[in-house]
């Protein structure tokens, strides 16, 4: 019920969108979001007697928190990748890697742990590293690695699994397997021709501040809307399905996994922020939470239509189904082994 | 966008209004993230349209904002119902709670004016844990609000947060020996005695709740911060 007025609220505004938009209608924009947020505090708690079920408010309560836990961990990320954007030269990623296969897929799985972002940022990122002659595999590899092994994703998991430090070697060493499984059976057996049109445009202004603020903008829209989908969908699923359902499935070990992995594409949160929805699962084992951990940021909805959009859906079927089966498989290995 | 959301982010980092959804410990973070977003927006504002630049089609959505339009939805949902904090409705749907550790739990605190000071997560992990039995024949004083129980009774209930109201965890205490009835949600100050029973032997989740046999309890005004965020009841 809380969702209705908000869509007639946004309709009128989302037709300029579509457009790039004049600096008049940027500013139009702005007031028009500052005037109905003026209303807005006016009427602060004017809907709260009419969302009175505790289930909703519950809810709401879910959802707004989520997003506010995640905000600072999203705006910390696109800061850093603006920063990367501006300051590391496109092409000296691609001149450090090696030439083999072998050698070159886990090391740009590694080189992933040095690009602080999330998934979002990744894939034009391995556009680009293609584009600019690292192999495929590798450009591949550091994709997959890049939003799971970051610094700021491991300190955000372990501020959402207080006092279990083996939770984020375990989401490390699984998130890196994968990447390098991934991109070596890529390189074996992936086809240069599935990748069809590699147009990769990144956000690229005249000076360096530009690029910057303009790389941590999109970013941050970007993500942030995608975060907002998840926080929903995660409230959704406390709030109002059943405790014992979940349960029932929580309690079959494989099947716990198979869902949480497939909940992790489904929801496509941000992987600055899906440490926290994992650590709000309490009902199931550990290991398949990390499932989740390694699923969220190697395949999800948004992901696979950004890799249509970027690399053509003959390639993100494939790829998108390849990295989902290696990912369960990684995340159950290492959780058996370190949890 | 940019620019409400990061007016929210500031004035949640500043006020009390936050503890209802994270641990106080954000707050710094989500004033200088709000601080941040300002910035960006006022630089996006003054730099204007880029005529002729490429739009970041790779992200999936042609649009200037994509999904970013989304973003307006919590900072709509925040001001216009202003959620509150967790009750006895979700306390009520939560069956089962994370295990404890077992064995060595420091020893009580001193008793202020006659009972012991503690948090309900600390008096169900000691109470349900503790090889010990720190707690037999300690008067005690938790603070918590009323849930509905069996028979017309109530407990003594409390979420303990560790990040966010998420992963808000229900501890709840049975209250015996309350003549009067209390409503649900009812902040409540309890004072009483531990009614020993044998701990559990290993960490496990336990449905179990552990009785407190009330001396006095006072009905009080919520606290700021209506969370507990303690690790395991210690």
């Amino acid at each position: 019920m809380v969702v209705f007025p908000v869509s007639q609220v946004e309709s009128p505004v989302r037709p300029e969108t579509g457009e790039p938009g004049g600096r008049l209608g940027r500013l139009l924009d702005a007031r028009l979001l500052l005037l109905l947020v003026v209303v807005a505090l006016g009427s602060r708690n004017l809907l709260a007697d009419a969302v009175d079920s505790p289930a909703l408010q519950t809810w709401s309560t879910i959802f707004v928190s989520i997003f506010i836990q995640a905000l600072p961990f999203l705006v910390l990320g696109v800061l850093v990748s603006g920063a990367l954007a501006a300051l590391v030269p496109p092409g000296w990623l691609a001149r450090a890697l090696p030439r083999r296969d072998v050698v070159a897929v886990p090391a740009a799985g590694l080189a992933g742990a040095v690009l602080p972002g999330c998934e979002c940022a990744s894939v034009p990122v391995a556009a680009r590293l293609r584009e600019r002659g690292v192999r495929p595999a590798a450009a591949l590899a550091f994709m997959l690695a890049a939003p799971a092994i970051n610094p700021v994703v491991l300190v955000a998991t372990a501020v959402a699994f207080p006092g279990r430090p083996e939770m984020v070697a375990a989401r490390f060493l699984a998130s890196l397997l994968t990447s390098v499984v991934v991109g070596l059976v890529w390189s074996r057996f992936g086809r240069d021709e599935w990748i069809d049109r590699a147009r990769s445009r990144l956000v690229e202004g005249d000076t360096r501040w530009q690029s910057f603020g303009q790389t941590a903008c999109v970013d941050f829209l970007q993500a942030g809307g995608w975060l907002v989908v998840g926080a929903m969908a995660a409230a959704t699923l406390q709030a109002f399905v059943p405790r014992s359902l979940l349960d029932a499935v929580a309690s079959h070990h494989l099947l716990a996994a198979l869902c949480l992995g497939l909940l992790a594409v489904a929801l496509a949160i941000c992987s600055e922020a899906d440490a926290f929805v994992a650590a709000s699962l309490r009902q199931f084992p550990l290991d398949t939470r990390l499932v989740f951990l390694v699923v969220g940021p190697t395949v999800d909805i948004k992901l696979i239509a950004m890799q249509v959009g970027v690399f053509g859906r003959r390639f993100a079927v494939r790829f998108a189904s390849l990295t989902f089966v290696v990912a369960v498989v990684c995340a159950l290995l290492v959780g058996r082994w370190l949890l | 966008m940019l620019l409400v959301v990061g007016a929210t982010a500031l004035w949640l980092g500043l006020s009390d209004a936050s503890l209802a959804y994270v641990r106080a410990a954000l707050r710094p973070p989500l004033a200088a993230s709000g601080a941040v977003l300002l910035a960006l927006a006022a630089a996006t504002l003054r730099a204007g349209p880029q005529p002729g630049r490429a739009t970041p089609s790779a992200h999936g959505h042609g649009g200037r904002l994509g999904a970013g339009w989304l973003l307006i939805l919590p900072v709509l949902v925040l001001l216009l119902v202003a959620p509150p904090a967790l009750g006895s409705y979700a306390a009520s749907r939560q069956a089962s709670r994370s295990g404890g550790p077992v064995g060595a739990f420091p020893p009580l605190a001193d008793p202020v004016d006659g009972a012991v000071p503690m948090t309900v997560s600390e008096f169900v992990g000691r109470a349900l844990y503790d090889q010990r039995r720190s707690l037999e024949g300690a008067r005690v004083r938790v603070l918590g609000f009323a849930t509905p129980g069996e028979d017309g009774g109530y407990r003594l209930a409390r979420f303990n947060v560790f990040c966010c109201a998420a992963d808000a965890e229900a501890y709840e205490i049975v209250i015996r020996g309350d003549p009067s009835r209390r409503q649900a949600d009812q902040w409540l100050l309890v004072e009483g005695r531990w009614l020993p029973e044998p701990p559990v032997a290993r960490v496990a989740p336990s449905s179990r709740r552990p009785v407190l046999v009330a001396e006095a309890v006072t009905p009080v005004r919520p606290p700021t911060d209506r969370y507990e965020h303690s690790i395991f009841g210690i």
